[in-house]
């Protein structure tokens, strides 16, 4: 390994944001398909549809159960081989594809609880309110429900899509060229390995704070009427507005670490 | 004896005691009333040191503490002499009535286990709590919490048992009970610093009583005295309103 | 090809034996990154002029980079500064000499850290201020109440958290294959790769992570209430 020399961090960087679109398009295109799956997931169990709520705890318990990393080679090897038995050849798909899917899967799981948790944060007697003046059952999950567990849920949303970031960093395993696969590739042409690994984290952790930053506007112009929210447990120092972001931070966090 | 002069203390540019004297002697019990905002709490929060004075100088006994420079060591040594009972209660959460109340003695005052404990029962029976020993706060009701915090604060045998506010954030019914317990163990000559709004209560059980406006003290005397005949106009209008109030109160729960 | 169903028995034999492998990893970054993780609480709780705002920064840094960044800038950047510190200095050691899994365990106890400091300040933030300030009026020093009446509860009250936390860790131990250390993944894709048998090889290890994942979350959730049983309402 060649020594340290750090004007390569700085010359990796236009390199490495030349990938940016993949990893980005790995994150967006997972959070869209995750955002139906999840929907779909969650309703069962909002409804307490008889079996289907069961598939549905089923799919939740077994990704949150498993590492990524398994569901990622599981999806890439496993699930050709399984349909072929069909009689369907998927083997020469995109393997971008596979990512997609298999991270759309996964983080669906994990919106079906964000959504779930928020639907269910949502004080009862709101929906009772809004039947009382007359409401329809539609109308009152539209206009007051949905309204209310979005502000809910953008804090917990925000630190999903965060850890998807970051768990994108695993696509590389699989050979595709995103951030880190990239960095990999110029240490191992370079031998300069852990400049381009600096360079790599000084990336992510500025996408990750833009979306961190991007996420706390949207939530401070959802919750505008609610400033002077209903009390907060004041913590142990009195810092209420930390305390509560921690809190939503923490509440449904991709099991932890979100690697 | 307790003894406060110049006390004083500002959160930012809000000056809240503006140079506080007050002399509490051995086996007294003075009550403060003021308007919300007086100061009274912070006064109280000062003297257990919960709340750091700006200027001033608290003695307690023969010890006197400056605080402008009081060291960790004196704040320490000060708190051991005074007991605080909270308006919120306050209860360890995690541990039962007992247990919160041989805590100060097995901690503080590194008593052996099974002496604090007998201690600890003794007291629990004498706030009328016997048969509570092994609850937690959750399960007890405010009135009853507010009891073992009674006794937590008598456990330490302090020189200055400090309340702040202990019936505000009770139910009406549950008043009474400790009342009856601060009254019961008033009468044992333990000295006392009360602020509440129990008008009532601070007359039959207070020797002197204290009012505070805007951070400062603007008269005190004998409760016989100060209810009836105030001397400033500040106390008499803060007395109209407070009955006043209670007229309203009475009659919008009769309705 | 179909499902070779005896197969994944036979897979998951396999992995058993580098179970340890990965519960080692796992427990050692849970348990130093705990203790760091309280370090960095405290010092924030307390706003420790200095201090605090360098805590601010190594926890924004590594929540907002990949724990397998972590990993391979530790792997591949500290071997670099020892062995050129050691040739500097002289002291004649060579970082070949240090295991590779130590370097796998010192990355994850550093990303552990991080996640657990801000699952105990959580914690902490969620005491009421009157518990502290209850254990300062009976004479407690800071350091008593702290220990005695905050941390007991606050600790109580984390406990999904933190077991949230330790399943992460145990997930993200799979990153130990991009390094030589054969823990379950890099068995599995051994095994997978030897026998040509990816689907059976991976889905054994699934089900084990799978297995050890809902023993985590079954058992925190039996602690939890045990330790929360002060918090049971109802007035008797």
């Amino acid at each position: 390994m060649a020594p340290f020399d750090i004007t390569y961090v700085f010359s990796f960087f236009p390199k490495l944001l030349s990938t940016l679109g993949v990893t980005l398009l790995i994150v967006a295109g997972s959070i869209g398909l995750g955002l139906v799956v999840g929907l779909v997931v969650a309703l069962p169990r909002l409804y307490q549809v008889p079996v289907l709520q069961r598939l549905s705890q089923l799919y939740i318990s077994f990704v949150r159960g498993t590492p990524i990393l398994i569901q990622l080679f599981l999806f890439y090897y496993g699930l050709p081989e399984l349909v072929r038995s069909f009689g369907v050849d998927i083997s020469r798909y995109p393997v971008l594809d596979f990512v997609i899917v298999t991270y759309g899967l996964n983080s669906g799981a994990f919106f079906s609880e964000a959504i779930r948790a928020s639907v269910t944060a949502v004080d009862r007697g709101q929906v009772e309110a809004a039947h009382a003046i007359g409401m329809t059952g539609y109308q009152a999950f539209s206009r007051i429900v949905l309204p209310q567990a979005l502000t809910i849920a953008v804090p917990v949303f925000a630190n999903l899509v965060i850890a998807l970031l970051k768990d994108t960093s695993l696509a590389f395993s699989l050979g595709v060229m995103e951030l880190t696969g990239k960095a990999q590739s110029l240490g191992t042409i370079t031998q300069h390995f852990t400049e381009a690994y600096i360079s790599l984290a000084f990336i992510y952790l500025a996408i990750s704070l833009t979306l961190e930053k991007l996420f706390t506007l949207w939530e401070r112009r959802l919750s505008h009427d609610e400033r002077s929210d209903a009390p907060l447990p004041v913590g142990f120092l009195g810092r209420k507005a930390a305390y509560r972001k921690l809190r939503a931070g923490l509440g449904l966090e991709k099991a932890g670490t979100g690697v | 004896m307790i003894q406060l002069s110049g006390i004083t203390k500002s959160f930012g540019r809000h000056a809240v005691l503006k140079g506080i004297d007050l002399m509490v002697h051995s086996g007294e019990v003075v009550v403060i009333l003021g308007p919300s905002g007086s100061g009274k709490t912070t006064l109280l929060r000062c003297i257990n040191y919960l709340e750091h004075p700006d200027a001033g100088s608290i003695t307690i006994g023969a010890d006197t503490v400056d605080c402008r420079r009081a060291s960790k060591r004196e704040i320490h040594q000060l708190r051991q002499k005074t007991a605080m009972v909270f308006q919120h209660y306050n209860l360890f959460r995690h541990k039962t009535a007992l247990e919160n109340v041989m805590e100060g003695l097995v901690v503080v005052k590194k008593w052996p286990k099974a002496e604090a404990r007998q201690r600890s029962v003794e007291l629990l029976e004498l706030v009328g709590l016997g048969d509570k020993l092994d609850a937690y706060p959750s399960r007890l009701s405010g009135g009853q919490q507010q009891r073992v915090g009674i006794a937590r604060a008598l456990a330490l045998n302090p020189e200055i048992i400090l309340f702040d506010e202990p019936t505000s954030a009770l139910d009406p019914e549950l008043v009474g009970e400790v009342l009856a317990v601060i009254r019961a163990i008033a009468e044992q000559g333990i000295t006392m610093l009360i602020v509440t709004h129990e008008m009532g209560f601070a007359r039959e059980v207070a020797q002197r009583v204290v009012f505070m406006d805007e951070g400062v003290i603007v008269e005190e005397g004998a409760p016989g005295q100060l209810f009836t005949n105030p001397r400033e106009e500040r106390t008499r209008q803060f007395l109209q309103r407070l009955t006043y109030g209670m007229a309203d109160a009475w009659t919008g729960a009769g309705r | 090809m179909s499902i070779d169903v005896s197969f994944i028995l036979n897979a998951f034999v396999q992995l058993l034996f580098s179970v340890p492998t990965t519960l080692l990893i796992t427990g050692v970054s849970v348990l130093c990154g705990f203790v760091i993780g309280m370090a960095i609480a405290l010092v924030r709780i307390f706003s420790v002029p200095v201090l605090s705002s360098i805590a601010i920064w190594y926890v924004t840094f590594i929540r907002g980079t990949p724990m397998l960044v972590h990993l391979l800038l530790i792997y591949n950047g500290l071997p670099l500064l020892i062995d050129g510190l050691s040739h500097r200095l002289g002291w004649g050691f060579k970082s070949a000499a240090i295991p590779v899994i130590d370097f796998v365990c010192l990355s994850f106890s550093i990303t552990a850290s991080a996640y657990l400091s801000e699952v105990i300040r959580s914690g902490l933030l969620a005491i009421d201020r009157g518990q502290m300030e209850a254990a300062l009026s009976i004479g407690m020093t800071k350091p008593q109440a702290l220990r005695r009446v905050v941390l007991p509860q606050a600790l109580a009250a984390s406990i999904p958290n933190f077991s949230n936390t330790v399943i992460g860790m145990l997930h993200g131990s799979t990153l130990a294959f991009t390094v030589p250390v054969v823990e379950v993944m890099a068995k599995a894709q051994i095994v997978a790769s030897t026998n040509w048998k990816f689907l059976e090889s991976y889905l054994a290890a699934a089900v084990i992570f799978w297995g050890i994942t809902v023993l985590i979350e079954t058992s925190a959730g039996l602690l939890e209430r045990r330790v929360n049983l002060y918090n049971r309402g109802g007035v008797a």
